[in-house]
């Protein structure tokens, strides 16, 4: 008997495989990684330990009486695309029929260092939407903003969403796994997750009681970006016992990006964060305190402040921008500071029947300033000063277990206040929401079937000068909506499965589509709300295939998202005429809307060192209401990656090398007279991987080199809004190293 | 470390000392104690929303006055004005163009200043005083219409797209003589090639007509270079012009 350790994550890893050779026979472990093997006879045994995505280990042992023998498996260096947990075992989640993919172990340690949109953007149906070459916004299948949600350790990320230009404000150093899910799900994750969740999940707290950690450090050539992040972490013992520590810190600056023409001005950032937790677990319950902080300050390339028509049609004619190109660190107007404070305290407590309860309470606060140019009067305050907080509240009851069913009901409230200053680009605002909702599960042999409802209700006020009497006014809207979602999924065989999910989702227009009025700036348009819009109400229905063997795994995502009353700016093909010029208007407008597209990842094991995998993802986007496409939908996307693993080689462990390229389509599905130019052409990548731990003492020290763009190709892509000013970033190698201890 | 423990030890023995079901029991209420009184204390909320700040335009500028003298003539001093006020959210009102007529007399010299202005500030913001400050990143167009001459303001609009003279200049413009006006700048930055800025100007008229009078301020910090391409446009504003 024994157990099985993650050398990693310094904890139990659940469902290895042990093996004996000499009788062939072999016992899986539990839940909890522990493993016994009862009356087996004296003599001497070869023993292998192995685990999906960890290296195997092998002792030898002559065994004469019961005795404890423990395996530590470490992570597989080489371990290629992205890993889907498939076992039912470990499925926890809620939802097991929806569409979803993971990011873990080495496929995160490759993106380690870039921020939380451009991590995942190499998934299938994952996509970014960039304002240059620092501002990442995840994408799922087409959808992006106040269309995905994002919980961050277990609490609703509540930021600035809604711009387009307004990264998500968390540090993926704080995670071991970034889950997306895709799809329509607000029967469990509540409104606005119309395009899908993606959840940034830290490893547990650990329960041995020495001190250990990670330390990461890296570099990048193209903006001379250095990022260096650290996790401590422990668990007190004897009357402390049950009490467990982390703290974690990343910082990460960079300079001007790099074209292959030409340096892009103005697009350094600095960024620092912070966060620690402590948590108390007994038996059958437990709490936890979480205390974050995000604090960033981002330029913005100053060849795309655009004032007028006439601006932005000259910067489309020339080739490259009239921006003196040098290199510094230096963060000028124009720029952004985000700080985001997330405060968080959870319990749960496990009954004798094995239900559970979980109570989750935060405390969020935004405060988002943007500087625009140095104005003609002088004046150095922001343009713009946003101040969020956000409160919110969820309770999860796991009910016990009617033989092959179960479920859980929930219930969640909200609280918002923002307050603006400067400029008037959102009004302040407070609104209030609750939820309630229940999902149901039934587990077969092969086959499992689940369904959910929820309600939701939502008040928002906002509170803004009138126009003409310059009195206060406060606009009230009330929403309301119920969603419900049903799927299932079939095992054939051990190497096939299928499954399919019909999910809604919904979500209330933000303050900005019912009251925005103004000059936006960077997009040169003038956008004008409508305060009479109602929800939009999404109706998704997705299925996957999945198919592994020892040799191949492929998986095939075919999905259909319909969204009635889709809310856009719609051009007015109109002008108004202001001091600086004549900007287009564009009225928020709700239409019905579709996307539909699939999602494909294959890989071959060729045979032991060499493998090939590919990915592709396709997405179709049409306005059904006015029978044209819809504007900045991501084009067409395929991957390919071949990769051969040395093995250890004299001192270097787990060796391994990594070459693909990546084929972006051109967007020709555009709607007619919706934009100042035609989208960029099509472009290929070539991106190149190696990587291998060494031996430092006692810990294993983890070098990966990255070569992106390593062909220097000059491109523009249709997902980045600074298109229309500048090429995207060149050549740009990465080193990486990570040491845990 | 061990100070963390010393603290820990002394403030709550209760909770975590011994794992007896009784003790675990007290310390799950406490647990639930602290969860609550943390939730309660975090989420007494203020209403800061209910206070609703001024709106404060960085970049106001709502007024554009030219005023000219007569180089024989100093009691002949044409002015005219071009505005656009905001509305209490920062909304530009329609564009006022009451004044915004230049009565010219044919075949005159006249020396102009344009005045900039931000109405929205309380006293009134002197901007043009601002732009002379930083010249070096400043620099006026004025574009007499219509003209025979290449157009000083380029206007590349598409042909579907052209409803972008500023007021009171129609769109497009109308066939006709061009105007006999001549528009020279006649201050220059304080940079090495002594670029024109364009706050002074020398305006020359020949025989009678009318016509309109464009002018643009382009904003070109670190980028000027005399032409008009760098930078972008911080004003755009025309007048009527009558030459008689």
């Amino acid at each position: 008997m024994g157990n099985v350790y993650d050398t990693d994550r310094k904890q139990r890893l659940p469902f290895a495989t042990i093996f004996i050779r000499e009788i062939k026979q072999g016992v899986a472990c539990d839940s909890t990684g522990s493993y016994s093997i009862p009356s087996l006879c004296a003599g001497t045994y070869t023993i292998d330990c192995s685990s999906v995505g960890f290296t195997r280990s092998t002792v030898h042992l002559r065994i004469a009486k019961d005795l404890t023998q423990n395996f530590y498996l470490d992570p597989d260096v080489t371990t290629i695309g992205e890993v889907v947990v498939r076992e039912k075992k470990v499925d926890e989640r809620t939802l097991i029929s929806q569409s979803h993919a993971e990011l873990a172990g080495e496929n995160l340690a490759q993106v380690r260092g870039t921020t939380l949109g451009e991590s995942l953007k190499g998934m299938a149906g994952v996509y970014a939407l960039q304002s240059g070459p620092s501002i990442f916004k995840p994408v799922i299948h087409g959808l992006h903003s106040n269309r995905v949600l994002i919980f961050n350790n277990g609490v609703r990320q509540e930021g600035q969403q809604w711009g387009s230009e307004h990264a998500p404000e968390i540090d993926p150093f704080i995670a071991t796994k970034l889950t997306v899910v895709k799809g329509a799900s607000s029967v469990q994750y509540g409104s606005d997750a119309i395009g899908g969740v993606i959840l940034v999940e830290p490893a547990p707290l650990p329960d041995q009681s020495s001190v250990h950690g990670e330390f990461n450090l890296m570099g990048g050539s193209n903006n001379r970006m250095g990022v260096t992040s650290g996790i401590l972490q422990g668990a007190l013992n004897k009357k402390l016992s049950g009490l467990r520590w982390r703290v974690q810190g990343t910082y990460r600056r960079a300079g001007n990006a790099r074209t292959p023409h030409y340096f892009i001005e103005n697009t350094g950032f600095s960024e620092g964060n912070f966060s620690a937790t402590l948590g108390y677990v007994r038996k059958n319950y437990g709490a936890e305190t979480y205390y974050s902080e995000f604090n960033t300050k981002l330029g913005i390339f100053s060849g795309t402040h655009a004032e007028s028509i006439t601006d932005i049609t000259a910067a489309i004619e020339r080739a490259r921008p009239l921006t003196p190109s040098y290199f510094s660190y230096r963060i000028a107007r124009p720029y952004q500071q985000v700080m985001h404070q997330l405060f968080k305290t959870n319990a749960y407590y496990i009954f004798n029947n094995n239900s559970r309860v979980d109570v989750i309470f935060a405390r969020q606060q935004n405060v988002r300033s943007e500087y625009d140019y140095v104005p003609l009067t002088g004046n150095l305050n922001p343009e713009l000063y946003l101040r969020l907080i956000t409160h919110t509240v969820d309770a999860i009851y796991k009910h016990k277990a009617f033989k092959k069913y179960g479920g859980c009901v929930g219930v969640s409230g909200i609280t918002q206040g923002n307050v603006r200053r400067y400029q008037l680009l959102i009004p302040n605002f407070r609104n209030y929401g609750a939820g309630i909702f229940y999902i149901g599960r039934w587990t077969g042999d092969r086959l499992t079937l689940e369904a959910g409802v929820r309600y939701d209700y939502r008040w928002l006020r906002a509170y803004t000068v009138d126009n003409n009497s310059a009195q206060i006014i406060t606009p009230t809207w009330n929403f309301q909506n119920v969603t419900e979602t049903i799927g299932s999924s079939y095992t054939f065989t051990d190497h096939f499965s299928w499954s399919v999910n019909i999910g809604t989702a919904w979500r209330a227009p933000t303050v900005n589509e019912l009251l925005s009025s103004g000059v936006h700036q960077s997009a040169v348009s003038f956008e004008i709300g409508n305060p009479n819009l109602h929800s939009e109400r999404a109706y998704n229905i997705a299925t996957s295939l999945h198919y592994q063997t020892s040799r191949f795994h492929g998986e095939l995502g075919l999905y259909s998202n319909t969204i009635n009353g889709y809310i856009f700016l719609k051009p007015d093909l109109q002008y108004i005429h202001t001091v600086r010029g004549a900007y287009p208007t564009f009225t928020y407008t709700q239409v019905d809307a579709r996307f539909r597209g699939m999602d494909v990842t294959a890989s071959y094991q060729l045979h032991d060192s060499l493998s090939v995998s590919a990915k592709a993802s396709m997405l179709y986007a049409w306005n059904k209401t006015i029978h044209d496409y819809l504007q900045l939908i991501p084009s067409n996307r395929y991957e390919a990656t071949v990769r051969y693993g040395f093995g250890d080689r004299v001192f270097f462990r787990q060796l391994y090398c990594s070459a693909g390229i990546l084929y972006v389509e051109k967007q020709t599905r555009v709607p007619a007279n919706s934009d100042y130019t035609v989208p960029p052409q099509a472009y290929m990548l070539v991106n190149f991987n190696t990587g291998f731990s060494v031996p430092v003492g006692k810990q294993q020290l983890i070098i990966s080199f990255t070569a992106n763009n390593l062909v220097n190709t000059a491109y523009r892509d249709y997902m980045d809004r600074f298109r229309y000013f500048t090429d995207e970033p060149g050549r740009n190698f990465m080193l990486r190293a990570r040491v845990t201890f | 470390m061990t100070f963390l423990s010393k603290l820990l030890k002394t403030n709550f023995p209760p909770v975590f000392s011994k794992s007896s079901p009784r003790v675990s029991y007290h310390g799950s209420r406490t647990c639930l104690y602290c969860f609550l009184l943390s939730a309660v204390i975090l989420s007494s909320c203020n209403h800061d929303e209910r206070n609703v700040a001024p709106t404060v335009l960085n970049e106001g500028l709502t007024t554009a006055q030219l005023q000219l003298v007569n180089d024989m003539d100093a009691s002949d001093t044409p002015w005219a004005q071009w505005e656009q006020l905001l509305d209490n959210t920062g909304k530009p009102l329609p564009v006022d163009v009451s004044q915004a007529t230049l009565a010219l007399k044919a075949n005159a010299s006249y020396t102009a200043r344009i005045f900039l202005l931000d109405k929205t500030q309380m006293p009134v913001y002197n901007v043009s005083e601002e732009v002379k400050d930083r010249a070096n990143y400043h620099l006026f167009f004025y574009q007499p219409l219509p003209t025979s001459q290449p157009l000083a303001i380029p206007n590349n609009y598409p042909a579907d797209k052209n409803d972008l003279y500023p007021a009171p200049i129609p769109t497009p413009i109308p066939a006709g003589d061009p105007l006999a006006l001549t528009v020279s700048i006649t201050d220059h930055d304080n940079s090495l090639q002594q670029y024109p800025v364009g706050l002074e100007t020398k305006f020359i008229t020949g025989s009678k007509g009318t016509g309109w009078l464009r002018v643009v301020l382009r904003h070109q910090p670190s980028l000027k270079d005399g032409s008009f391409a760098p930078g972008d446009t911080d004003m755009d504003v025309g007048f009527n012009v009558v030459i008689q």
